[in-house]
């Protein structure tokens, strides 16, 4: 079985712990993310015809009072850097988060989802805003609401993670 | 320059147009390599030397030979690598060898393979005698009686009873975990416990031993969180330079479990080095280390610990033996009693036992009893017996032996009790006279008058059954006076009463004696004395007919 350690990194009220609570087989309960700063689920994707697992670490939302638990980065064989399409600060913060986990992981593959794209309407993003995150990864919209793209950017993750020569490694 | 060096073909000529001998030319070769020698010496000595060391570098097969094993042994003394390096080409030269030539394969390794599965076989059955022999204590022991009873009662499998009430400690969970990204390399769980989210449980036993490193420890080298205690649960978590191992125990796990659990990933870290320096997400690597996890899987129970800790019956025994011998006493003590009983009535007058059954609490005895006997209760209780805890039956009968044959007939001669009354009334008369006296004054003579009735009626009854009475007077004097004195007036007073009863009485015959001072009635007033020995007394005898007989006293 290939297990991989992704970690969900992302600005406190982005949308991680929604983002992935109806695609994972949940645990532990949210107020680890109070107590520990982290909640782990699991996630098994099919990549060419063979199961592998995420272990998903759900790191508690940076905020103004708290980092992101760098210690729980370490060893992450992909970070998913998660953003708020209708808070533009969410996403302005993604480059520091990605220098964060970068310190603490190495240069693994990370890429984004771009959240709430069930309120498209309301993102406050540029054209030009979202180019510039793709400079952090391949970007995905993704809405927590609908489903819409999570699968497809699990997927994408377990596929690069797999085949480490397509990725940044 | 010689000239008698030969000059080789092309070779410049000298400027003196001297024609190109041999001698010249050799001459000439050697004074080349002198030049040589002399400009390049110091290059050519070095290129020689590098050469040299060029051709020792290189070992030729031979050489290589020849060094092979000391180097192996040499590399093996300082590290595991060359282990191993070797370790994938000995397992495809192996597998490579058992797919080709299966049978010879078999035969090289039978002399190993016989003793192992003999061993396997021997461990299996000490195991089995071992877990009999639990059985067995548990079964029998005081102890064991008491849970095979809760576990009857409350439905609960006789195995967990004993599990609850004397496990020391049980490992249920063993996780060997990359300490990095806190993936799981392998588990392992007794058979009847399931841990389906063991993946989880070990990301986030990494992560809460990071979130306890990072909240207390400033020094990541401490070793960071290494047991903690949930409930009756205790995670002790051994960390390795790249893995740990967090077995999770319910109960007090003993300190050698500890130690186990150290060399445990000792023994994973010499053994998975490099897989887990590369570990990248596959666990399969790590398939060879499940053996020593689940020798980790323990259940440990105070019953298992041997010698010293057995069963003490010797209390049992001594009180088990105390308690027989008091039962046997007092069964031999009550049979005795009964057979005393029994033998007592047996051998009473007027009683015949028929039958005698002794129970556990009441007996029974039947039998027959005569009316004139002792009451039975008095002789049972006299010899011992319970009467309250003996049920009696008796029938009435009449025994021949003599007393109650006697008794029966002085009923029946006496009849009613009058006879006997007036037998009494008679014998304890006395007619009393003054002193030298022998005539009976006024209460002398009444008192004669009152004999003579009685006697008239004694005469009346004995007859009408065809009996005689017979009545012998007795008379006295006191110790006043001479002998001849007392036995003259004792005399005398005799025969005055005998005459007035012989007139008064008919059919009634009277002997008299007189004893004058000589057997006197004793008194301890000395006037009392004088005044009854003053006297004249009476005895009666009754004689009857065949077959009463004589009635006496």
């Amino acid at each position: 079985m290939i297990q991989k350690k992704v970690c969900m990194v992302g600005v406190f009220g982005t949308g991680k712990t929604s983002l992935v609570q109806q695609f994972v087989q949940s645990k532990f309960s949210e107020k680890y993310h109070s107590s520990v700063g982290v909640k782990i689920d699991r996630k098994v994707v099919d990549v060419n015809g063979s199961a592998v697992t995420i272990v998903l670490w759900d790191l508690a939302g940076r905020d103004e009072h708290e980092d992101v638990g760098a210690s729980y980065l370490r060893g992450a064989h992909g970070v998913i850097y998660v953003a708020d399409g209708t808070r533009k600060e969410t996403c302005e913060q993604i480059a520091d988060l990605r220098r964060v986990a970068t310190a603490a992981a190495g240069p693994v593959p990370g890429l984004i989802a771009l959240n709430k794209c069930d309120l498209v309407g309301d993102w406050k993003l540029s054209q030009a805003d979202e180019e510039a995150l793709r400079a952090n990864g391949p970007v995905f919209r993704t809405s927590a609401k609908s489903g819409q793209g999570v699968e497809q950017m699990f997927l994408a993750m377990a596929r690069v993670l797999v085949a480490p020569t397509q990725g940044a490694r | 320059m010689t000239g008698t060096h030969p000059v080789p073909d092309g070779a410049p000529l000298h400027d003196d147009g001297m024609p190109n001998a041999p001698s010249s030319t050799d001459d000439r070769v050697a004074e080349m390599s002198r030049l040589r020698a002399l400009l390049l010496g110091p290059e050519r000595s070095r290129l020689d030397e590098h050469e040299a060391r060029f051709e020792a570098q290189v070992l030729t097969p031979e050489q290589l030979a020849e060094q092979l094993p000391e180097a192996i042994a040499m590399r093996a003394r300082q590290d595991t690598q060359l282990g191993i390096a070797l370790a994938p080409t000995v397992e495809r030269a192996i597998s490579e060898s058992v797919r080709r030539r299966p049978g010879e394969f078999a035969d090289a390794i039978f002399p190993v393979l016989g003793p192992a599965i003999r061993k396997a076989i021997a461990e299996t059955m000490a195991d089995l005698v071992a877990s009999i022999n639990r059985a067995m204590e548990h079964s029998f022991s005081p102890r064991g009686i008491r849970w095979r009873v809760e576990a009857i009662r409350s439905g609960v499998p006789f195995a967990q009873v004993v599990l609850r009430h004397a496990l020391v400690y049980r490992v249920e969970q063993v996780f060997l975990v990359h300490k990095e990204t806190g993936l799981l390399l392998a588990k392992a769980a007794p058979s009847d416990l399931a841990v389906p989210d063991a993946d989880l449980v070990s990301g986030m036993l990494t992560a809460i031993r990071d979130f306890v490193g990072d909240s207390f420890t400033e020094d990541a080298a401490a070793g960071g969180l290494r047991a903690f205690r949930v409930g009756e649960l205790t995670v002790m978590v051994e960390p390795g330079p790249h893995a740990m191992l967090a077995a999770v125990v319910r109960g007090e796990p003993a300190p050698e479990f500890h130690e186990r659990v150290q060399a445990t990933i000792e023994g994973v870290h010499a053994q998975f080095a490099s897989a887990l320096v590369d570990f990248d997400g596959d666990d399969t690597a790590f398939a060879p280390a499940q053996p020593l996890l689940d020798d980790l899987i323990v259940t440990v129970l105070d019953t298992d610990t041997p010698a010293g800790k057995a069963v003490d019956w010797r209390p049992v025994v001594v009180t088990l033996v105390l308690l027989v011998a008091l039962l046997g006493a007092l069964a031999v003590r009550a049979s005795t009693r009964w057979d005393r009983v029994i033998g007592t009535l047996e051998a009473a007058p007027g009683f015949t036992v028929v039958r005698a059954e002794r129970g556990w609490w009441q007996s029974e005895i039947r039998g027959l009893r005569d009316p004139d006997a002792e009451p039975a209760n008095a002789i049972i209780a006299a010899a011992g017996g319970d009467t309250s805890r003996i049920v009696q039956r008796w029938e009435p009968y009449q025994s021949l032996a003599p007393a109650f044959v006697l008794a029966r007939a002085a009923r029946a001669v006496s009849g009613p009790a009058d006879i006997e009354q007036l037998v009494r009334e008679v014998r304890a008369s006395r007619v009393l006279f003054e002193i030298g006296s022998a005539v009976p004054g006024a209460p002398g003579s009444a008192q004669i008058d009152a004999i003579a009735a009685r006697l008239a009626a004694l005469h009346a009854r004995v007859s009408a059954l065809g009996g005689e009475v017979e009545v012998a007077l007795t008379g006295r004097a006191d110790g006043t006076g001479t002998d001849a004195t007392n036995a003259m007036l004792s005399q005398q007073r005799v025969d005055v009463v005998r005459a007035t009863l012989d007139s008064a009485v008919s059919g009634v015959r009277f002997s008299a004696r007189a004893l004058g001072a000589s057997a006197p009635v004793d008194d301890p007033d000395p006037a009392t004395r004088a005044r009854v020995n003053r006297s004249v007394s009476f005895d009666v005898r009754l004689l009857l007919p065949p077959p009463i007989r004589t009635l006496r006293e």
